[in-house]
């Protein structure tokens, strides 16, 4: 059993280029950040694009928005070598002492690349249904194994030709009992399903219930004795 | 720790300090017209002088480590003065805390390594390195070696993304630098305190550096 925690709770969301990872942080400071006290960090990959969109939609005072830049290699700065992520946190967590929950964005990146569990306490992979429908059967450690798997955008089911139930069953079938969501921006009770979420997991932490898990870059396997 | 195990943990790109989010200043040159074939001069003209100044604070560093109670803190005021742009001190504090970081969770104990947090900034990249040098017990010419390396190995790196180049050329950059950073290890090696450390700077190195700071559209911090 984890110990009470003395820092903030730390939230990656991770998945491919474009699935709507700054528009769900976006959604995570308008909703929350009257009852918590946040931060976030964005990893652009070419640009500062994600916090300057995040700034503008005026979700949080821009102090709190950092970017972090990764030299072409997103998925190096939340696994391999955390440094200048873990920098951008801690110096978020003592300048707006005491936070309660900070939200990492990784820069968009490919099906493999998650977390590392020495950045994040839990994390969200995002999917949206216009990567199509079959996204989420091919798996993948983030799709498998994150702690919250996001279906994103399914307003755009009906245009992209995209099943959102079938999409949201392949998800739960490789996903061995983690949760699946279906969010759009445009639907408010999915937007609650996933505030809530958030909150759980935050007071799980806080109450020293949290359980941080790996997704891995590889599928947990066990060898047979002959 | 044996030194040499040390060194090599230093020269890695795989040690987890976020210098892969650095290009040596090199992304800015060629933005400023600099191409493929001026990388080697480039990265001698780095060796020459930001990279003799560098390397002669991470020994100084080292030196002082070595005597408990010793003042890093002059050497990382004389680096800063020779160090005229602000972005590029903001760079090489990134390096540094990504290093004093690695440093504090390795060697808490080490004299060295607690002495840092009495600096009145974040160390600069070569002062971290003089302290993580002191850590594991390197040598004068290995900390000067490794600061040097880690300057040309990051230019070298960030070419391979930056420009079409075969990485077996990037590395023949690297060998052929080798005459002249032995000459700079040497030098380094003869300087007595911060207020003979030589002050050579690369103007033009820092107008790209001040030019990058500005841009919305990059890839490496510096
Ligand atoms: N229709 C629809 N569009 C959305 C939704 N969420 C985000 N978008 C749009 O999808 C595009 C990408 O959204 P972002 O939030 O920037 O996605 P991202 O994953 O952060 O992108 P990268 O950081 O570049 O990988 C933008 O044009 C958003 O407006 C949604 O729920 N419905
Ligand atoms: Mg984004």
């Amino acid at each position: 059993m984890p110990e009470h925690p003395t820092r903030p709770f730390r939230l990656g969301v991770a998945g491919p280029v474009g699935t709507g990872k700054s528009t769900v942080l976006a959604t995570l400071c308008r909703e929350l950040s009257a009852e918590l006290s946040m931060a976030v960090v964005t990893n652009d990959i070419y640009t500062d694009e994600d916090a300057r969109l995040l700034r503008a939609a005026e979700v949080l005072p821009v102090e709190r928005i950092k970017a972090v830049e990764t030299g072409a290699c997103p998925h190096t700065a939340i696994r391999d070598d955390i440094t200048a992520n873990l920098l951008a946190v801690e110096d978020l967590e003592s300048t707006f002492a005491p936070l309660e929950l900070v939200v990492v964005e990784s820069g968009g990146d490919n099906l493999t690349a998650t977390f590392s569990p020495g950045l994040v306490d839990a994390q969200i992979f995002c999917l949206d249904v216009a990567g199509g429908g079959d996204v989420a059967r091919k798996g993948g450690p983030g799709i498998e194994r994150a702690d919250l798997l996001l279906i994103n955008k399914t307003d755009l089911a009906p245009y992209v030709e995209v099943d959102v139930d079938r999409m949201v069953s392949d998800a739960v079938a490789v996903r061995d009992g983690f949760p699946v969501l279906a969010l759009s921006r445009n639907d408010p009770a999915s937007i609650v399903r996933l505030s809530d979420w958030v909150r759980q997991v935050v007071a799980g932490y806080r109450a020293g219930r949290h359980v941080a898990h790996d997704p891995g870059p590889m599928a947990p396997h066990t060898h047979a004795h002959p | 720790m044996p030194a040499e195990l040390g060194a090599l943990l230093l020269a890695d790109g795989r040690l987890p300090t976020g210098g892969h989010a650095h290009s040596g200043g090199l992304e800015p040159a060629l933005a400023a017209g600099a191409g493929p074939d001026d990388v080697p001069r480039y990265l001698e003209a780095r060796l020459r002088t930001v990279g003799l100044v560098e390397a002669t604070a991470a020994v100084l560093t080292l030196r002082r480590c070595r005597t408990a109670g010793a003042d890093v803190d002059e050497v990382q005021v004389a680096l800063r003065a020779r160090m005229p742009s602000a972005p590029a001190r903001t760079a090489s504090e990134l390096l540094g805390r990504g290093l004093a970081r690695l440093a504090r969770r390795l060697w808490p104990e080490h004299p060295a390594v607690a002495a840092l947090d009495s600096l009145g900034a974040p160390p600069l990249r070569p002062v971290a390195l003089g302290v993580v040098g002191a850590a594991v017990g390197m040598s004068d010419a290995q900390v000067a070696r490794a600061s040097l390396y880690d300057d040309a190995q990051t230019v070298a790196a960030a070419a391979l993304k930056l420009l079409p180049v075969d990485p077996t050329d990037a590395t023949r950059w690297l060998l052929d630098a080798g005459p002249t950073l032995e000459e700079i290890v040497a030098r380094a090696l003869t300087c007595t305190g911060p207020d003979t450390m030589p002050a050579t700077t690369a103007p033009l190195v820092e107008q790209y550096s001040l030019d990058h700071a500005s841009r919305s559209r990059r890839i490496f911090v510096a």
